[in-house]
């Protein structure tokens, strides 16, 4: 035993500063991203890597945790990695921490990338990445269960009821790609049994309300259809606005009727997959990256096939969507820069790499002729782009180093105002209180 | 022959005991078992409403975690493995001599022993920036052995502030009749306190152990690639893009297994030589 | 040398490995979190740093909302250690004469400590699930519907998270002490015709207390820094609803990029649990 000991923690002295690779990359983990990543490193290695006398390796960091442990590396200076993820909402936070690649973007770019996509990866007028994946939110609606709300006239009618008597109006069910947030809720109503005992769906809608970043992305589109903003164009903080109140009354009122499941206020994205998957809710909002997993009959045989994808419901201001990309830039610390922006250069000027990425399930903001040539793969593509370009927002402010310690405060008040515990006059003079303090100074 | 009345109530009583017995093991081991159920359903099986009693179970989680799922899983029990157990033996080398000073001599009582304990109040992640910078330079970073030495000074407080209760429920006779037949304190520690803390010392080993085992924040920080625990490991199923479930389950089941088997390993001993130190204390 | 001086020099002789350990690992650290607490340390500037004397300190001690992470903390952790002691003993009373015939069954009690919380938050988070979770399905059976994790169950489904994971851990103690009581005190009650409940009572409890104050004691600490299955489980939500201390140090920490006050929070922690250990140390340290 003592034997066994003495050598394992002699191993264990001597392995940690094995090297195997010139450049290591910390991406993303998971899902069909992390198996592209993989073979494109591996393309890499195979062609442009023997050119370049450099090898890449792709480490993955737990997604629990992973943005903390990667603060603490990148404050700390780690040279574990040469590469490091990128968000739009968070290159402010971690710029000190990275160096700009703006003499690696030019017209072999542009090439593969549209310039709003790498727009996506700049703060402060540097480009900090090349950006690998476009994140936004679709609405997700069973294509059986609408299509029969629009044609059967017993359905009409009982709809028509339901908005008058929730709403104050009766208004009649129209397709998903021209609702607004009234039918966006009345159709939630319809589809809830405890308010229609006759709908085919337990919940209209899944809301997802835990305290999360995450999920104030997925709701902020209520508010910037109104014409909200976290800030003015003079810098004014505006939360306290008629666009903020009434995107959290849109959710308070789902909430409160009960068309959401009760314990949406633990939900995340898994859970309210889960509920969709489930065939118990009507339609959803949620992050484009849901799509194969849904439609895998493997996975979730109640769906799989069944629902169709839209914009999301239109404000005033009309309709609008966040938006952000993940990328990868180059770590300050990095021991081996040369190499690491060899390998990023690749990557932004690669219609091959992109190209795969994109057929093997990555999300790559790249220009229309690359969509194209995938779209029979990836139909969702495209319409992302589409999206992006004509709905995409991005909070004033909303990629400032302050960003993501804001989207937390927004995320704890507004999630108890929907839980009942603050109200909802408070919930919003902490945010605007936070928000000017960070602001401020 | 007449029934004994008494006997009767006792084989009643008895009945009684092994179905509390049967209820607590089930009522507190429900996450567990359902963990383990789930970790052979199919995906479609998991996420089918409402929940399946009845699945043809399914090996691909277990697949995925060990082979297909471009993890180290095997190598992540392994340093768990080490980083336990060193963090265990150690904070029991360290604390037994400390606690019989405490327990016996007083020293320390005043104040090792309140701040010792006190570091368990503590939440652990303030020291998640300056053990990041010491390790840098000690080059410990990444390490088992690293790691290790962090278990225990989670576990110090643990198996001090217990054993220190237990060395003070040893008669004191004992060390005094070894003390006049000419032993020195070591000799003491060795040959009278050691044997009698046997039940104690086993059931802080196991639970030193088992905290080790459990720990999430430090392995997570100060690890990458070399050193994974296999709390981090399992949660590399829980991605970005969803929770894999039934992976996430099949590595819990498998990050079960080591410490029980130290548990059943261990158990039967720790009962033993209980009643034993009874019988003889 | 007077005796008195052999004896204090010897305690510090055995003292010396743990404390020359704990000098070695946490002397840099606690050097280390005094400045910070002191500073304006952050993540952007992690290197350099300026003296702010008690501003961190001052911003946390009139926080309502640390106040509000430190009572939840405070009550979970004396809910929690109070049920997982109370069924640990009633477990320990009725058990006793069948584990300790045969003792491996011990390790199906142990079970639960075995898991990570951290992990066990994760597959609770698919348990407790209205659609794809099994225990909601239980609770049906006998036509009881439950949103285990809804705002107005959450508090009550934390704290039996942790108590089904932990009683354990005081029922090994607690058993343990059981089985240390001396045969002889048991057949002697016996001779005299104590009934049961009196021989727990007069003899079993009073000899097992030392090691109920310490179970308790650890288990109240440990519960009081709740964190793992509660984060992975509702992010301290909804709102700050089951925001403990430890959850709400880490956000000040990681989130809002607060260093010095995270651990300014933990020195108000640290100086607040030593008056605790005092109390418990006077009840684990009988008068002799």
């Amino acid at each position: 035993m003592k034997n066994l000991l003495l050598a394992s923690t002699i191993a264990a002295l001597t392995t940690a500063s094995a090297a195997i690779a010139d450049i290591t990359i910390l991406a993303w983990p998971g899902g069909d991203p992390e198996k592209a990543l993989r073979e494109v490193v591996t393309l890499y290695n195979d062609t442009q890597g023997k050119e370049d006398g450099s090898k890449a390796d792709v480490i993955y960091f737990s997604r629990q945790g992973f943005k903390e442990k990667m603060l603490t590396d990148a404050a700390a200076g780690s040279t574990e990695f040469d590469l490091m993820l990128t968000a739009t909402y968070d290159i402010g936070r971690y710029a000190p921490f990275m160096l700009p690649i703006d003499d690696l973007i030019d017209d072999e770019t542009y090439k593969v990338f549209p310039p709003n996509a790498i727009e996506t990866q700049k703060f402060e007028g540097s480009v900090y990445g090349i950006p690998n994946d476009l994140s936004l939110h679709f609405l997700y609606y069973r294509e059986d269960y609408i299509g029969q709300l629009l044609s059967d006239p017993a359905w009409i009618e009982r709809y028509q009821e339901i908005s008058e008597k929730h709403l104050g109006q009766r208004l009649s069910p129209k397709a998903p790609e021209e609702w607004n947030w009234d039918d966006y809720i009345a159709t939630a109503f319809f589809f809830t049994r405890s308010i229609n005992a006759d709908s085919p769906t337990r919940y209209g809608t899944v809301l997802q309300l835990k305290n999360l970043l995450f999920n104030m992305m997925l709701w902020q589109a209520t508010v910037a259809s109104h014409g909200g903003d976290w800030q003015d164009g003079d810098g004014n903080i505006t939360i306290d606005s008629d666009a903020f109140r009434r995107g959290l009354a849109i959710y308070k009122t789902i909430v409160d009727n009960k068309a959401t499941p009760g314990d949406s206020s633990s939900y995340e994205y898994g859970e309210a997959n889960s509920a969709f998957g489930s065939g118990q809710v009507a339609f959803m909002i949620q992050w484009n990256a849901a799509v194969p997993e849904l439609n895998d009959p493997e996975q979730n045989p109640e769906v799989a096939g069944k629902f169709a994808l839209t914009h999301q419901p239109a404000g005033p201001e009309g309709i609008k969507t966040h938006f952000h990309s993940l990328g990868l830039g180059l770590s300050a610390a990095s021991e081996n820069k040369d190499d690491a922006r060899k390998f990023l250069r690749w990557l932004g000027t690669s219609v091959e790499a992109n190209t795969m990425y994109a057929q093997l399930g990555g999300s790559p903001p790249v220009v229309d002729a690359i969509m194209s040539k995938v779209a029979d793969k990836r139909p969702d593509l495209p319409m992302m782009g589409e999206h992006a370009g004509s709905y995409g927002f991005v909070m004033n402010g909303g990629t400032s180093e302050h960003a993501l310690r804001l989207y937390e405060i927004i995320a704890e008040n507004f999630t108890g105002y929907w839980a009942g515990e603050l109200s909802e006059d408070e919930a919003i003079s902490n945010v605007e209180e936070e928000m000017r303090k960070a602001f401020a100074g | 022959m007449i029934v004994q009345p008494k006997s009767m109530l006792r084989r009643v009583g008895n009945a009684m005991r092994w179905v509390v017995l049967i209820l607590a093991v089930t009522i507190l081991n429900l996450p567990v078992i359902t963990t383990f159920l789930t970790s052979f359903k199919s995906t479609a099986d998991i996420n089918a409403f409402p929940p399946k009693w009845i699945f043809s179970p399914t090996l691909d989680h277990y697949r995925e975690v060990l082979i297909t799922g471009n993890t180290h899983y095997p190598s992540y029990i392994w340093n768990s493995v080490v980083i336990a157990t060193v963090g265990t033996l150690l904070a029991i080398a360290l604390t037994f001599p400390a606690a019989y000073a405490i327990a016996r001599h007083r020293t320390g009582s005043t104040w090792l022993l309140p701040i010792v304990s006190n570091l368990r109040a503590l939440p652990l992640i303030i020291f998640a920036i300056p053990f990041y910078f010491m390790y840098q330079s000690l080059g410990l970073l990444d390490t088992r052995i690293g790691l290790a030495l962090i278990a225990c000074v989670i576990n110090i407080p643990l198996a001090l502030l217990m054993l220190v209760g237990f060395i003070q429920d040893i008669p004191r006779d004992l060390d005094e009749a070894a003390s006049l037949d000419g032993a020195n304190v070591w000799q003491i520690l060795r040959h009278v306190i050691w044997p009698a803390s046997r039940p104690i010392l086993f059931t802080v080993a196991v639970l030193s152990f088992i905290y080790s085992w459990n720990e999430f924040l430090f392995g997570l920080i100060l690890s990458t690639k070399n050193a994974v625990p296999v709390t981090v490991g399992a949660t590399f199923f829980v991605t970005s893009y969803g929770v894999k479930w039934g992976a996430t389950a099949a590595a819990m089941i498998l990050g079960i297994l080591p410490p029980l088997l130290i548990g059943f390993f261990a158990y039967p001993y720790i009962g033993k030589s209980m009643l034993r130190g009874a019988i003889k204390g | 040398m007077s005796y008195h001086a052999s004896k204090h020099k010897e305690g510090m002789l055995l003292l010396s490995g743990l404390c020359v350990f704990m000098a070695f690992m946490l002397g840099y650290p606690a050097v280390a979190n005094i400045w910070y607490s002191l500073s304006n340390i952050s993540f952007s500037d992690i290197h350099t740093s300026e003296f702010v004397g008690l501003v961190n300190f001052e911003n946390q001690l009139f926080s309502p909302k640390m106040w509000k992470a430190m009572g939840f903390s405070l009550q979970f952790g004396l809910i929690c250690a109070a049920l997982e002691v109370v069924l640990a003993l009633l477990l320990v009373f009725t058990l006793h004469p069948i584990l300790s015939r045969r003792p491996w069954l011990t390790a199906f009690l142990m079970l639960p400590m075995m898991v990570s919380p951290a992990l066990m938050g994760v597959m609770y988070r698919l348990m407790l699930n209205e659609f794809a979770g099994v225990v909601p399905l239980y609770f049906e059976m006998f036509g009881v519907y439950v949103n285990f994790l809804g705002p107005e169950n959450i508090y009550t489904t934390v704290i039996v998270i942790e108590v089904l994971q932990w009683t354990p851990f005081a029922l090994l103690i607690l058993l343990a002490a059981r089985q240390a009581v001396s045969p002889d005190i048991e057949e002697a009650a016996n001779m005299d015709g104590a009934k049961p409940l009196q021989l727990i009572r007069f003899i079993f409890l009073p000899a097992m207390l030392p090691a109920i104050v310490i179970v308790a004691f650890i288990r109240f600490i440990d519960s009081f820094r709740v964190f793992d299955h509660i984060f992975v489980l509702t992010g301290g939500g909804p709102g700050s609803k089951t925001t403990s201390i430890s959850i709400y140090i880490y956000k000040l920490f990681f989130n809002q990029n607060a260093i010095g006050e995270a651990v300014a929070v933990s020195l108000i922690l640290l100086f607040m649990s030593l008056i605790l250990f005092v109390m418990a140390a006077k009840l684990i340290f009988r008068s002799e």
